[in-house]
């Protein structure tokens, strides 16, 4: 492969492919959870009440897959960040962003064993005994994913691959 | 045109047996809420399934500490497998109890305590808050 490419494009080709499929993770959950926190009681208003206006029972297998994927991604290029990007990190004694990186490294984790519970409460989201469950956890994974987000932009921003 | 929000109306049914199974219903619920607590204790008393040496590629069952000349660990990867495998174990068992049992699980807990593991998970990062502050 590194015959076609360089080594960092490679893995810069990975890390925007696990940001592709965390912008779609984020933009589902946070359509998924602003349904469920605020939900549309009127017809059609403005972009707001429209993004609150989804199918949101919908989105749940799709953030399940996508949870998993952007897991799987990023695992796959947190073998390199640990080498190249965190030494380095530590080195420049930049020690908020290493320690945010392995927060999240524990929040993505956490997200990932909620997935079999958020799947079943919205697959059975006409059953009225979940509601509150199904509006927790919800709000709960889309905290997780932003925070997610926005931690991996930051560490990009102090350091990503190549750089 | 209504966009009337689709939370439970459009929502059909539980259609597919997964989603209408009793048993699957008491393995998620199981799983989700034993995992977070589970993934905290495998933390705290540092129980990795596997370690990963990123360096030299190596993969060594249980803990290993990093080698002198061979980069660092990486004991994340074995604390998720061994919360997955325990959460699943969990789950099994609950799935095989009576339903008058395991529909005893209080549906709260499930975004409750991946909210109380925050403040053990922070805690847990002192080291790197330690460095951050004396810098």
């Amino acid at each position: 492969m590194t015959s076609f490419i360089s080594v960092n494009a490679f893995w810069t080709i990975w890390l925007l492919v696990h940001l592709i499929l965390a912008v779609g993770l984020v933009g589902a959950l946070t359509h998924q959870a602003m349904a469920v926190a605020l939900p549309v009681r009127q017809p059609a208003g403005g972009i707001v009440t429209r993004f609150r206006a989804v199918a949101a029972p919908g989105y749940a297998t799709a953030v399940c897959v996508l949870w998993v994927l952007t897991f799987i991604v990023g695992s796959f290029i947190y073998t390199k960040y640990r080498i190249y990007i965190r030494i380095p990190i530590e080195q420049a004694h930049d020690y908020k962003t290493g320690g945010f990186f392995d927060f999240k490294e524990h929040v993505s984790s956490l997200g990932l064993v909620l997935l079999p519970a958020y799947w079943y409460f919205w697959k059975n989201a006409q059953n009225r005994e979940y509601d509150s469950a199904r509006k927790g956890v919800t709000l709960v994974l889309c905290a997780m994913a932003w925070f997610l987000f926005i931690v991996g932009h930051v560490v990009n921003n102090t350091r990503g691959f190549g750089s | 045109m209504s966009t009337t929000t689709t939370t439970r109306a459009a929502a059909a049914p539980a259609a597919s047996s997964l989603a209408s199974s009793a048993k699957f219903k008491a393995f998620a619920l199981a799983f989700s809420t034993s995992g977070p607590v589970i993934y905290c204790i495998v933390q705290y008393f540092n129980w990795p399934l596997f370690t990963f040496h990123p360096a030299t590629n190596r993969l060594v069952w249980g803990y290993e500490a990093a080698r002198a000349g061979e980069g660092p660990n990486m004991l994340w990867y074995g604390w998720t497998a061994t919360t997955l495998i325990a959460a699943a174990i969990v789950g099994i068992i609950v799935m095989m109890l009576p339903e008058r049992i395991s529909s005893k699980i209080p549906l709260f807990l499930i975004w409750l305590l991946p909210i109380l593991a925050i403040p053990y998970i922070i805690y847990s990062l002192m080291p790197w808050w330690v460095l951050a502050a004396g810098r």
